[in-house]
């Protein structure tokens, strides 16, 4: 599904963001990207969806060669790749229903489209009921939510989620948390950058660790730290969570 | 159709449009000044050309008889240039007529009375075919017996008209600088529009919509910018000229000033053309600035 190969990232600044990324992600599969700040995280997920263009290296994303995407071509790869942000990024003068649809109708779509599409996805993250209010009578979590509708409006077969729990308190993190699971068992690719350790070591998936732009660790069912980590202070750290343990499955069908 | 798509994307328009008022009229205020000037010229060139050309047509050649001709030989002469090909016209105007016509065109300017005796010889007035043809029938006619002198005005509508030409190219050249300040003004406008609007042109460039949908209604706002400001300018053109328009007809009779609807309504439609144009290039190229990926 998604496959870097070779990829290094240099900004005109000089800043060398990515070093010799080599990186697959299959189909259907939720990986974290950790690392300080800085460390290239979101640079690598910008790659993902063609807001930077690697200096050197290949990256593919379902089947296309992202780095050599004519411009004009641009807007169909973000319809095949869903992204949410630690800010939301919401339109503020506009309704949860109306910033849903909004992505939807600037590409076009058909108004019996956006009627279909918009209440599916609001019914997805559980708010079908606040679809009439505006994102400052919204919680954290709520926001976000809106902004994972937002993202799936297009049905996209990857999910990118940069930060999307660093705005939110710990029980609105783990409901995000939840979503994003009950998102990927439903077969959508989704791989999450993040810094907070408490949400990767409960959730027990795949963790590839960037430091300096370079890939440091790629653990399956890994820790934040790393399963040396784990090893060398011989505690379980916090107990492996699954999607079980967070109640997913649940009006799954 | 799809009404809602409609209702969505003038929905937004209107949304960029009332959301800085005051900007917005200093846009269409902008083209307003621009396209009254701009029709104000164009209208004052097609009626200063239209006169040129009507003087031009009107030059007579005045053939002035020597003192003594006979009437046999005026009428002689008056046949001889007749069938001149490049004459459309000669007519005989006798000492008598000469003054009487000339009593008519002073009067009120001078007091013709005093004249004793009159001092005008026979003379033939003479009109040719074409305007370019007037020199040389003139100098032809110079050269024929009983001729004491000829004499046409020519040089001197000619020389008018080409001052007329150099002011209106000096009048194109302020229209076409005023024409690139609406632009600016007018860009100046989209672009607070399109800062307004950087997070949603952001997001929408995030979930896929092309740029050619993005600028979409920015384009359409600075057309009815400019198509707005354009309407303006035609109604107080229109009204000007309504005010006038009469008047100038009682001031100058000489100068054929007859209003021709036909060109008054094209002209209308070109500055309503130019207004939308200034606007959907300057909005264009605004807009662009914010959509390099």
């Amino acid at each position: 599904m998604i496959s870097l190969r070779g990829v290094s990232l240099t900004y005109p600044n000089g800043t060398e963001a990515l070093d010799g990324i080599d990186l697959d992600i299959q189909k259907g599969s939720f990986v974290f990207l950790v690392g300080h700040s800085g460390t290239g995280k979101s640079s690598l997920l910008r790659l993902l969806y063609r807001e930077s263009v690697p200096t050197r290296g290949t990256v593919v994303v379902d089947g296309v060669r992202v780095e050599r995407l004519r411009r004009s071509r641009v807007p169909q790869l973000r319809r095949s790749v869903g992204v949410v942000f630690q800010d939301f990024k919401l339109l503020l003068d506009k309704t949860v229903w109306e910033n849903v649809a909004f992505a939807l109708q600037v590409t076009g779509a058909r108004t019996r489209d956006v009627m279909r599409q918009v209440p599916r996805v609001l019914d997805l993250v559980g708010l079908p009921h606040k679809s009439r209010m505006f994102p400052s009578e919204l919680s954290g979590g709520e926001q976000q939510r809106t902004a994972i509708a937002r993202a799936l409006v297009h049905n996209p077969k990857i999910l990118l989620c940069d930060e999307p729990t660093g705005n939110l308190d710990p029980s609105n993190t783990t409901e995000i948390m939840e979503l994003l699971l009950r998102i990927n068992l439903k077969g959508t690719t989704v791989v999450v950058a993040t810094h907070n350790q408490a949400v990767v070591d409960r959730m027990r998936r795949r963790v590839v660790r960037l430091d300096a732009g370079r890939i440091v660790a790629d653990e399956e069912r890994g820790l934040y730290f790393g399963n040396e980590a784990l090893r060398a202070t011989g505690t379980t750290g916090a107990p492996a969570l699954g999607p079980s343990a967070f109640g997913v499955g649940r009006g799954l069908g | 159709m799809d009404w809602g798509k409609v209702r969505f994307f003038w929905g937004e328009v209107w949304r960029n449009f009332t959301r800085n008022a005051a900007m917005q009229l200093t846009a269409i205020g902008t083209v307003t000044v621009t396209v009254v000037l701009l029709g104000g010229f164009l209208y004052v060139r097609t009626t200063l050309a239209a006169v040129g050309d009507d003087m031009l047509h009107r030059i007579e050649i005045s053939v002035f008889l020597k003192d003594g001709t006979t009437a046999q030989a005026a009428q002689a002469l008056r046949s001889r240039i007749a069938h001149d090909h490049r004459v459309a016209s000669v007519t005989f105007i006798s000492k008598a007529e000469g003054l009487r016509q000339m009593r008519q065109q002073l009067k009120g300017q001078m007091d013709t009375s005093l004249l004793t005796s009159n001092p005008l010889p026979d003379a033939l007035r003479v009109k040719a075919g074409r305007p370019d043809d007037v020199p040389a029938v003139a100098a032809h006619i110079a050269k024929l017996p009983d001729v004491a002198t000829v004499s046409y005005a020519q040089d001197a509508v000619q020389r008018a008209l080409r001052v007329g030409e150099v002011l209106a190219r000096i009048g194109l050249g302020v229209v076409a600088l005023l024409v690139f300040v609406a632009a600016i003004i007018i860009s100046n406008t989209i672009r607070l529009t399109v800062f307004a609007r950087r997070r949603e042109i952001a997001i929408m460039q995030l979930v896929g919509a092309t740029n050619t949908y993005i600028r979409m209604p920015f384009i359409c706002e600075g057309i009815i910018e400019g198509v707005l400001g354009a309407l303006v300018a035609i109604g107080l053109l229109a009204a000007a000229e309504h005010q006038l328009i009469p008047k100038l007809i009682t001031a100058l009779p000489f100068v054929p000033l007859n209003g021709n609807s036909a060109n008054e309504a094209l002209l209308a439609l070109e500055l309503l053309a130019t207004g939308a144009a200034v606007g959907a290039v300057a909005s264009w190229f605004s807009v662009g600035r914010y959509l390099r990926t």
